[in-house]
């Protein structure tokens, strides 16, 4: 299929997502958009894709303008989408989700299994992806149920597959067998829209390359330019992308976990006797898939989760089970992974949430009461320090941009004499410019001989960033290696396998 | 470094039940065993003995009769509260997969009979010495009966992902209604239909609220059931307390089916009932069909499980919940009426809280037309046997055996015993976009 869109246009009130964009895929053509978080790439597929409906410019299919009023238009005109957040019910079966909305009936509207399940082994022979039809989804391996939406859209006909950041959650080994995948697809005759802001895959997969900034195209790329290029391309300016690091001999041990077993919501043991420190001077990163008990680890610590048994010492002293208010109190800074839930007071001004992990000290708060010349002050200091973009220190946080919301809350929690540093996805959804500038501020409280502890499930920083790295997965550390180590071995990690003498 | 891949690594874990509230459930009927042996059995005194009979009190289609069947009080609950003990340990032991529910449901029954042969003991304060099975089993199924229609109707909304808290204001205002159109048309069903019309609208106002201006469900439903019970109280006092003809002699007829209502026991229980209790079970099936063998049930499921999902292949979800919403109103609706039709007229309150067990119903069989079945029966029993249990003068309040639904639900939702898991955007709003 060939797909082309020509000026394009899609504004929300007085924003303007998208900028006439125009963009062609040839078939058989792994076209690559490559633009930076919010610089409008969701929003274009979801314009092709009929959740959205453009404000300007066609749609064109095999030269065909087109308009689709749902989702379920495109799929029958054989545009196929591989969501980011899967779209399969978890407690179906495999072959239940991709007949979903094209079942093949018998007699009394009844389903038919056996057809369904024929239709299923048809694709999976004729496209090389094995998959059992009768599995339930939610017990498949995340690369597996990534395996059952490409059949969905496949066992629909699709001659166009558009993947919306398809590697976030896979292992580096699944990586490659998704792109082995696109691959063949595309050597079949499939046009292949592939949606990504991570260099790498883009310069090992693209026959094409288009750039958006900012809701528009600023021009295509080759797969053989260099990341350098790449990256100055989808921001607009030259960026550092290796972290500058001075060697520094790590100090005595600040944060010891031993044993440590943590339940998850719903009750089953997600970490699973974890043991690990952090010496100061030091940045111990954590890497794995989401979802390998890194959260509930971050929460133990932070006092956010009861611990079940194992223990957690700072600098000598027991705090298993304290209270967050403790853990603040012993001089923990935490930034968590979910910003708006847990970091951050989305009604209340930039302000008061440069406060919040410490208002009823001084000089914030005498005799119960608050002393708002303090707290105004130290905001004007912090968004000089720290550079955070917003209009006045009592604009409330929620009209900030992803990036200065994440800068209030490092800002605050490195804004006090700190123990440990503990940061989960300090840079998921930011810029390139604002990701170097969380870094340095990271790699500075290092510096300084503070411990920090990472948390980031993208191996690029954990590379970047780590002085010694340790891999979770199923609740347990499977290695801890030195940053030299090659990524496939930490990918091999990821997934469990075990590396001798793995000593850093 | 050497390399140990491990064949079949995965990066996520399937989620498994845990085994120890299974065990759990074991633990739970091993100590109703106990009791009932104990106290039921062994306190009874070894001399008491407790009458069963099995005729109905309406013997127009029973040409059978049977003997008195004379127990020994004592030995008779040993025995049951051993069998109780081995359902139990084989619970807790084995721990089976599937099942478990509907063995803690037998347990239920059975606990509910040793009980009754208990007070109805020779040596007992009670002057009645027997049981009459027929009759229990007659005066439960009534209740099961309303209670079915409301969990069906909770089965329909929550599988869409609606919740539907208002069935007890659905039961309400079909009762109302039902009354009023059974005692002019003398026909039943027409009563049903405008029972089963009331009960939509009211469901289409849950959906309309719900689903256009995302309203809290919950709120929602309890803000129908206060306005039904209010407004049929006051609609009471001002037509049918001046007009009592409209609300009068509407017992809904037995309509016996030839030959198996003959049947000892099983027939009257049966096959001897209203053609409400008939459509019941025919609803039963058909929901059960539906949900569990169409397409209609697999892209309702999809809707209540993973509405994104469903939008995103073209089904339409917003019409799906308000399609569902309206014919799970109507089902309550019609479950009002068969409960007015079972007591012979309308009053104010009385349906008491069935809606609200209903519900618990819905949660304790999982959201399974079958599971709301087995729980409809226990559930049906307990409320049976608090209203009832005062004739044998136990020395225990009533309302102890009437919070016995409430108890359970409790404990099935908390986790305590059993796991429970809702269709995953139950009660969630969905917006387009």
């Amino acid at each position: 299929m060939r797909l082309e869109l020509r000026g394009i246009t899609k504004r929300f009130g007085t924003f303007t997502a998208n900028h006439r964009i125009d963009l062609t895929v040839e078939p058989g053509q792994i076209h690559c958009l490559l633009g930076e978080n919010g610089a409008g790439k969701s929003t274009l597929m979801n314009v092709i894709f009929g959740l959205l409906q453009p404000d300007e410019g066609d749609v064109l299919i095999d030269g065909v303008a087109t308009r689709f009023a749902n989702s379920g238009e495109a799929v029958r005109r054989g545009i196929g989408m591989v969501h980011q957040h899967f779209m399969l019910v978890p407690v179906f079966t495999v072959a239940e989700n991709v007949v979903l909305g094209f079942e093949p009936t018998k007699s009394f509207d009844r389903l038919d299994r056996q057809r369904a399940r024929e239709e299923i082994r048809t694709v999976s022979r004729e496209f090389n992806l094995e998959v059992d039809p009768d599995a339930i989804v939610e017990e498949l391996p995340v690369g597996l149920q990534q395996r059952v939406e490409i059949l969905k859209a496949l066992s629909h006909d699709a001659e166009l597959l558009i993947l919306d950041e398809p590697t976030a959650v896979l292992t580096p080994q699944e990586i490659d067998a998704l792109m082995t995948i696109m691959r063949s697809l595309a050597a079949s005759g499939k046009s292949i829209l592939f949606i990504t802001h991570k260099l790498k895959e883009v310069r090992a997969i693209a026959d094409v390359i288009t750039v958006i900034r900012q809701g528009e195209v600023v021009g295509t790329a080759q797969a053989s330019d260099s990341e350098a290029e790449l990256a100055s391309m989808m921001v607009g300016r030259d960026v550092n992308l290796t972290v500058d690091k001075a060697v520094v001999t790590p100090g005595d041990e600040v944060l010891v976990v031993t044993d440590l077993v943590v339940r998850d919501d719903r009750g089953l043991p997600a970490v699973n006797g974890v043991s690990l420190s952090v010496r100061a001077g030091e940045i111990l990163a954590l890497a794995g898939v989401q979802g390998n008990g890194q959260t509930e680890l971050v929460e133990a610590i932070a006092g956010m989760r009861p611990v079940e048994s194992g223990t957690i010492t700072l600098r000598g002293t027991d705090i298993t089970n304290h209270s967050p208010r403790q853990v603040l109190d012993a001089g923990i800074g935490h930034v968590p992974e979910d910003r708006q839930l847990h970091g951050l007071v989305l009604s209340m001004s930039v302000a008061d949430n440069l406060v919040l992990n410490t208002p009823r000290r001084a000089p914030f708060a005498r005799r119960g009461s608050r002393n708002l010349a303090a707290v105004n002050e130290n905001a004007e200091q912090l968004v000089k320090r720290f550079d955070i973009r917003t209009t006045s220190t009592r604009a409330l946080v929620s009209s900030l941009s992803g990036g200065n919301q994440q800068k209030v809350i490092v800002a605050r929690e490195l804004s006090r004499p700190l123990n440990l540093f503990v940061a989960s996805q300090p840079t998921r959804g930011l810029d390139v410019g604002s990701i170097e500038y969380v870094h340095r501020q990271i790699v500075n409280q290092r510096d300084e001989g503070m411990g920090v502890l990472i948390v980031s499930s993208e191996l690029d920083e954990v590379l970047a960033l780590g002085d010694r790295i340790a891999v979770i997965h199923g609740g347990r550390i499977s290695g801890v290696v030195a940053p030299s180590t090659s990524r496939e071995t930490i990918g091999l990690l990821m997934t469990g396998a075990h590396v001798e003498s793995t000593d850093a | 470094m050497s390399l140990d891949t491990t064949p079949g690594a995965t990066t996520v874990a399937a989620p498994k039940a845990p085994t120890g509230r299974t065990r759990g459930i074991g633990i739970i009927m091993l100590v109703i065993g106990l009791f009932t042996a104990l106290v039921f059995g062994v306190g009874s005194g070894f001399s008491a003995h407790s009458a069963l009979t099995f005729n109905p009190v309406s013997l127009t289609n029973a040409p059978w009769r049977l003997g008195t069947l004379t127990l020994l009080t004592a030995w008779t609950n040993v025995v049951l509260g051993l069998v109780m003990i081995g359902l139990g340990l084989g619970v807790a032991v084995r721990l089976p997969r599937r099942g478990v529910m509907a063995r803690f449901g037998f347990v239920a029954v059975l606990f509910f009979f040793a009980l009754l042969f208990w007070a109805a003991r020779t040596t007992g304060p009670s002057q009645i010495n027997f049981v009459n099975l027929t009759a229990v089993l007659i005066g439960s199924s009534a209740l099961a009966m309303v209670l079915i229609f409301g969990s069906l109707s909770g089965v329909m909304c929550e599988r869409a992902g609606v919740v539907n808290i208002a069935i007890e204001g659905q039961f309400i205002g079909g009762a109302f209604v039902g009354s009023m159109v059974a005692s002019t048309t003398h026909d039943f069903i027409v009563a049903a239909l405008v029972g089963a019309l009331v009960g939509g609208v009211l469901g289409l106002i849950l959906a309309f609220l719900s689903l256009r201006y995302l309203s809290d469900q919950i709120i929602v439903g309890v803000v129908l059931v206060t306005m039904l019970g209010s407004l049929s109280s006051y609609l009471n006092l001002q037509v049918f307390t001046p007009f009592p003809q409209y609300n009068t002699g509407n017992l809904a007829p037995n309509l016996p089916i030839p030959l198996l209502s003959k049947i000892p026991v099983l027939g009257p229980v049966f096959f001897n009932q209203t053609g409400f209790f008939y459509v019941m079970i025919v609803l039963v099936a058909l929901v059960s069909f539906g949900l569990f063998k169409t397409r209609w049930g697999l892209r309702v499921r999809a809707v209540g499980e993973h509405p994104q999902a469903a939008a995103s292949v073209g089904i339409k979800v917003i019409g799906v919940r308000y399609a569902n919403v309206i014919m799970g109103g109507a089902i309550a609706g019609v479950g009002g009426v068969a409960f007015m039709a079972s007591q012979g007229q309308f009053q104010p309150g009385y349906t008491s809280g069935l809606g609200y067990i209903a519900l618990a119903a819905l949660i304790f069989g999982r959201w399974r037309p079958s599971g709301a079945v087995v729980a409809s029966v226990i559930f049906g029993m307990s409320v049976y046997l608090a209203d009832n249990l005062q004739t044998y003068q136990v020395p225990v309040p009533t309302e102890i055996l009437g919070m016995f639904p409430y108890v359970i639900t409790i404990a099935v939702v908390s986790g305590l015993i059993g796991r429970v898991r809702p269709p995953a955007a139950d009660g969630l709003p969905y917006r387009r976009d």
